[in-house]
């Protein structure tokens, strides 16, 4: 059963380095920039448990894309857990829960990105909105009918 | 625009009708050869009228069909657009990818 997406590159610097750098703002605009031209990135990062990081982006500024993440769970060099929404520029919304990992590998990195859904159904019910849980749903179900 | 709009409400309802466990129940049942309402409520220790309002939300968005069959009304799996979702997740997949990759470019170039 597969309930999340889970992403992972290994990244050559060891796990403090990739934390601290991750947290930083030219470490955030890396992650969410691109080489496009014209590419809009907005960061405002209240680093602390609680506090909110909001990042604007997109290809212009009549397509952006909004993440309000809020810092759940910091432990430096290991994990960062995240409660995000995510708004698009079509004016739709949903909310979602991204772990980061930093794990040591003979002296680099392994770095994983894993989200998952509503963490609640009764959450889920309520916004009653977006896009919710969906990647495990679906992939069981398109399982489900091979 | 209103076509790209018109896209996102489908795949919200689809994506709304695979968030709840029974319907996701229903259409793996459903995965191994059609069935009646009643032979749906069983499993799932729901009435009839419980199953007809998750087949019915299954059917708006084609994820099931149903027809009358003799006294029951029978329900298989419809031609769902679940491409339109697939599609969707992959390219959400891609983008994080592609943050991943930058990210982990910015920092082995700042060695």
């Amino acid at each position: 059963m597969i309930d999340e997406l889970r992403l992972e590159r290994v990244i050559d610097a060891p796990p403090h380095v990739v934390f601290e750098t991750f947290l930083t703002d030219d470490g955030q605009a890396a992650f969410y920039g691109q080489d496009d031209p014209g590419w809009v990135l907005e960061s405002n990062c209240d680093l602390r448990v609680g506090g909110i990081w909001t990042i604007t982006f997109g290809s212009s500024h009549d397509r952006l894309y909004r993440h309000r993440h809020i810092f759940r769970v910091i432990d430096p060099p290991r994990r960062l857990v995240l409660a995000t929404t995510e708004s698009r520029p079509d004016g739709s919304s949903f909310d979602f829960t991204i772990e980061f990992t930093f794990g040591p590998q003979d002296g680099r990195t392994l770095m994983t990105v894993t989200q998952s859904g509503f963490p609640t159904e009764e959450l889920r019910e309520e916004h009653g909105r977006g896009v919710p849980n969906a990647f495990a749903r679906l992939a069981r179900i398109i399982q489900a009918r091979a | 625009m209103h076509r790209s709009v018109q896209h996102n409400v489908t795949l919200d309802r689809t994506f709304f009708a695979l968030s709840d466990p029974t319907r996701r129940s229903i259409l793996e049942r459903l995965a191994r050869g059609p069935a009646t309402i009643g032979q749906l409520a069983e499993p799932f220790g729901l009435t009839l009228n419980g199953v007809k309002k998750h087949v019915g939300i299954l059917e708006t968005v084609d994820l099931v069909i149903t027809a009358k069959v003799g006294r029951a009304r029978e329900c298989r799996l419809g031609p769902a657009q679940l491409d339109d979702a697939t599609g969707w997740i992959e390219l959400y997949r891609r983008a994080w990818e592609g943050r991943l990759d930058r990210f982990g470019a910015y920092v082995e170039e700042r060695r």
